[in-house]
């Protein structure tokens, strides 16, 4: 049971990081991913990539993960930032999809829906049975710093000059700050942190393929973040593991219930998925941990003498 | 946070157990099955190989069952967990980890997908469970798996090289085969582009997306090379829709394509038996008239069965005879008895139950499967396989051979 | 010739996706936000559709029973999940929508299982007109679906709600004050916008087969068809499913049917560079 509860912590770490990225653009600049499991796929292709065919070592991985997924984020932004939040939605999904095309398709570089199998872990042969420990605390390092940087960011006068942007792009616009780039730049960020989010994940189980990007895992991810609270770090972090927790408890849920087959099952647990993200959504909008604004200080009013 | 949560569900669940289920308090009357054994499917219910993993699962339960009514294995009563891999490798992983860590589970079967294959195999061999699956990529048995997995279907040159024989013995001078992107999609064209030469016929070939509508077009691509014979190499839902649109298109020549695509229900869904006239089916198969095969069809309730619904039921099978020769139930335990229950001159039996009464009778078995002979290799693939040709007749299908 | 006959091949399968496509991008041009549960809506559609066809209903009854029950569940969903979550943006409903898609997909999947089912209509070898091979069933769907169209166009043309609904997506604020009910229109439009959906799932499940995912398969040509002829206007996306159509069965003589997806994508990432409002805006009608 521990190995199990360690190895579900870690994915749910890794859910998390992809969780922080989401709530970077749709809780700080209001712009939507739908494409997230194509940027975490960039990632987990580039480190798989670098440390099987090219042989580097995995935090070159790690790092080329983080500056591919950068670099996709990108060359998505430069020809969508301009497009409002709806199209921008669309954009994305097909963006995700191309990837798993290309993943499927361009067998030479990725060997197609074979996947590739085999990546190191990092100190795996040395450290037998307790490599999942030490990955989770891998990746719990990871998703502590990635949480700093994304707190430091929220609380920053960056972080309000998005949220402005959030609130009303042409307002900020009027204010004098360049709100293209600032989408620009927080897109690929957030891209950047799903390339790193990929990477861990090809390097923990050892195995990617094609068919691991559907877009699922980015309603989960929609799910983390609604539940846990847009706008806030803290919310996407707890968010993440509510859904994990959601994911795996559903499996023991349904076996209880009598008369059914095992597709209904399945597509039962599919439907809980699915029902709890709108419940969120309708009854508790602001998540559990709702967003804090921090506010501007007023100088206090002059007394009437 | 976690913990507290599955404490929580466990004193539940064990609650339900004890006070509405009473099966479970009957059957831990009887004596022997309070530590049952506990085997596991991991089958796609939802997601692209939603058409096939359902009916393997009940395959595997029928075993199950059957055994449990005949006494268990080594006095113990076996439970069959059954999960959903969702035909995608992320979820497959999770829920081997749960099976494996929680369950505890020694074997785990019937996975379909190669890419959830190989991404559940490292996790099997680690914890040495073994492994049983129905992925033909040749790349699976090369895993360092150090004998924790086996594969009923014969991997995909074997089979492809079968199939072009056959091509060739269908007097095709020009073949054209039309295939989704899969794992098999690239041995499938080296081995085609090297055995139909030989027998003097062209191969030429078309990939298409199998999520299309519609494949007039590509119909329109592979019918300009005037093949005499197509292969239609995908899977049931795409299959569907390639055979109307050469029927439309007045395609003459021959089709044949594998038995886990073209299957009884492709026939049914199609409803026209003239569209489905003279195509010929191909699967790695039993000996005719095993009785394994007809323990499927009686279990399913499909008169034809595909391949791996048979394969999943040879699984559960052979992990059980494997338990019974061991006197253990654990993974390494199967690995290294899996091959006892094949053993050239034991006595011939094609289900579960008979076999174990002859190993713990002392006895040697040869197990004769519904999928095939069921010998394995060192690396765990099928050493030799028969292969089952049909042809649909008037909606039925005809046995032209086995070979 | 073979470039030929894949436009006209694509021109049969944009008119197909053309009708889902209006439906999509009407609902958007009233209430304003993408409902990505179309993929679920006309999975529900072909199966409704199914059943009925399966009853014995003739095509026209069968495809009425598709409209009429992808309409109500697409109103019950937007009514109690989306559109309460349209105070808060655009985004928070698409997102819902996302979930009763998935909802719907798995009711389906619940009540028939994964396997693909057929409608049971005779298939028909395709003739020849001059060079150019058409199915004389394809042709029929085809018709339907014309037919569909025009209906929909008068109906927004001439008919006085029609009028409303088209006024009221262009400027809300205006209709309004004129006296048009916003919550009506939105009923309206939700309904029949949805309707056609579930028809337009049906019509692309009589040719092929239906299984649960049905209308996750059509799901992204969809989107881009609307996006391509600009999200909200009615023949913009009659146009960009006409192009998405011919784009997808040229590709295949091209790149690959593998690639068949990515098409709409670069198609609308092309467009929307030069385009950001589609081809041809936003403007309702």
């Amino acid at each position: 049971m521990l190995s199990y509860l360690l190895f579900i912590a870690t994915i749910g770490g890794i859910y998390g990081l992809l969780a922080l990225s989401l709530n970077l653009i749709w809780g700080g600049v209001g712009m939507v991913n739908l494409g997230l499991a194509g940027f975490f796929a960039v990632g987990a292709y580039a480190s798989a990539l670098l440390t099987t065919v090219g042989h580097g070592p995995i935090a070159a991985g790690w790092l080329m993960a983080l500056v591919a997924g950068g670099v996709a984020g990108l060359v998505v932004t430069l020809s969508t930032t301009r497009l409002r939040a709806d199209y921008l939605a669309i954009v994305t999904l097909g963006f995700a999809e191309a990837v798993r095309l290309v993943a499927a398709n361009e067998i030479w570089l990725t060997r197609g829906t074979d996947g590739i199998s085999g990546i190191p872990g990092p100190w795996k042969r040395a450290l037998g049975p307790d490599f999942n420990a030490v990955y989770f605390l891998i990746v719990l390092v990871a998703l502590l710093v990635v949480f700093f940087l994304m707190r430091r960011i929220d609380r920053s006068p960056y972080g309000r000059a998005l949220r402005a942007i959030r609130e009303d792009a042409q307002v900020a616009q009027v204010a004098g700050k360049p709100v293209l780039r600032f989408k620009t730049e927080a897109f690929v960020l957030s891209a950047a942190i799903a390339g790193l989010a990929g990477a861990l994940y090809g390097h923990f189980t050892s195995y990617i393929a094609p068919d691991m990007f559907l877009p699922l895992i980015t309603i989960y991810i929609f799910l983390a973040v609604a539940s846990g609270g847009t706008g806030r770090p803290a919310g996407a972090l707890v968010g993440a593991y509510v859904v994990m927790t959601l994911l795996e408890s559903s499996r023991f849920f349904v076996e209880w219930i009598p008369g059914v087959t095992a597709v209904q099952r399945a597509a039962l647990k599919e439907l809980l998925i699915a029902v709890a993200l709108i419940l969120v959504l309708r009854l508790k909008p602001s998540g559990v941990l709702p967003e804090r604004i921090p506010r501007a200080r007023v100088p206090p009013a002059p007394r009437p003498s | 946070m976690t913990k507290i949560r599955i404490g929580r569900r466990a004193a539940l669940a064990g609650g339900v157990a004890a006070l509405a289920n009473p099966a479970v308090v009957r059957a831990q009357g009887s004596g022997g099955t309070a530590n049952p054994i506990k085997l596991a499917t991991l089958t796609p219910l939802t997601g692209a190989g939603g058409p096939y993993g359902p009916v393997m699962a009940k395959a595997a339960a029928s075993v199950v069952e059957e055994v449990n009514k005949a006494g268990g294995v080594l006095g113990r009563r076996i439970v069959l967990v059954s999960e959903d891999d969702q035909t995608n490798p992320e979820a497959a992983v999770r829920a081997a980890r749960k099976l494996i860590d929680v369950d505890k589970v020694s074997a785990i079967m019937g996975t379909w997908a190669s890419s959830v294959t190989t991404a559940v195999a490292p996790l099997c061999w680690e914890s040495k469970t073994f492994l049983c699956t129905v992925s033909g990529a040749d790349s699976i048995t090369l895993l360092p798996h150090q004998g924790f997995l086996i594969r009923t279907q014969p991997n995909s040159r074997l089979q492809v090289t079968r199939v072009g024989e056959f091509i060739l013995s269908l007097g095709a001078k020009k073949a054209f085969t039309m295939i989704p992107q899969t794992p098999f999609t690239q041995s499938t064209f080296d081995t085609l582009n090297q055995v139909l030469p030989k027998g003097g016929c062209t191969h030429q070939s078309l990939i298409y997306d199998d999520k299309k509508t519609t494949y007039r077009t590509e119909v329109d691509q592979a019918l300009r090379t005037s093949p005499d014979v197509i292969l239609a190499n995908g899977y049931t839902p795409d299959t569907v829709v390639l055979l109307k649109d050469l029927y439309r298109a007045g395609f003459k020549g021959k089709i044949l394509g594998f038995a886990y695509s073209i299957n009884q229900k492709l026939v049914d869904q199609v409803g026209q038996p003239e569209v489905v006239e003279g195509v010929y089916t191909f699967a790695p198969s039993p000996a005719e008239g095993s009785g394994a095969y007809e323990k499927v069809k009686a279990a399913t309730g499909s008169a034809n069965p595909d391949p791996y619904t048979c394969q999943v039921y040879d699984h559960a099978s052979l992990v059980l005879m494997a338990m019974a020769s061991a006197k253990a139930a654990t993974g390494e335990a199967i690995k290294e008895n899996i091959r006892k229950a094949t053993v050239s001159g034991g006595k011939v039996v094609d289900n579960a139950v008979d076999g174990i009464k002859e190993i713990m009778a002392g006895g040697k078995v040869d197990y004769a499967g519904a999928s095939g002979p069921c010998d394995f290799d060192e690396k765990g693939d099928i050493l030799d396989c028969k292969f089952r040709y049909d042809q649909i007749k008037a909606g039925k299908f005809t046995l032209v051979k086995i070979a | 010739m073979i470039i030929l006959q894949a436009l006209v091949n694509g021109i049969v399968s944009g008119t197909l996706l053309a009708v889902p496509a209006i439906g999509f991008t009407a609902m958007f041009a009233v209430l304003r936000f993408p409902n990505f549960s179309v993929s679920g809506v006309a999975t529900l559609g072909a199966f409704a559709g199914y059943l009925a066809y399966g009853a014995g209903l003739q095509m026209a009854g069968s495809l009425a029973i598709a409209f009429a029950v992808a309409g109500v569940a697409g109103l019950a969903f937007d009514k109690v999940a989306h559109l309460p979550l349209i105070k808060q943006g655009a985004l928070p409903a698409a997102i819902a929508s996302i979930a009763t898609g998935l909802i719907l997909e798995n009711v389906v999947r619940l009540g028939f299982g994964n396997e693909p089912r057929g409608y049971d209509r005779p298939i028909a070898r395709d003739v020849f007109l001059g060079e150019i091979r058409v199915s004389p069933q394809q042709l029929e769907t085809m018709g339907l679906a014309l037919l569909l169209m025009l209906l929909v166009f008068a109906a927004l043309a001439f008919t006085r709600i029609g009028k409303a609904m088209r006024a009221s997506a262009d400027n809300p604020e205006l209709a309004a004050l004129k006296g048009i009910r916003p919550e009506r229109i939105a009923t309206l439009a939700s309904f029949v916008g949805m309707g056609l959906v579930g028809v337009g799932g049906m019509l692309l499940g009589l040719d092929s087969s239906i299984d649960p995912l049905t209308g996750t398969r059509i799901l992204l040509s969809l989107f881009a068809a609307a996006v391509l002829g600009g999200l909200g206007s009615v023949p913009g996306a009659v146009l960009g499913a006409f192009l998405i159509g011919m784009a997808e069965e040229l590709s295949v003589l091209v790149v690959g049917s593998q690639y068949r997806a990515a098409i709409g994508f670069i198609a609308i990432l092309a467009v929307l560079t030069l385009r950001p409002r589609g081809l041809l805006g936003e403007r309702a009608y």
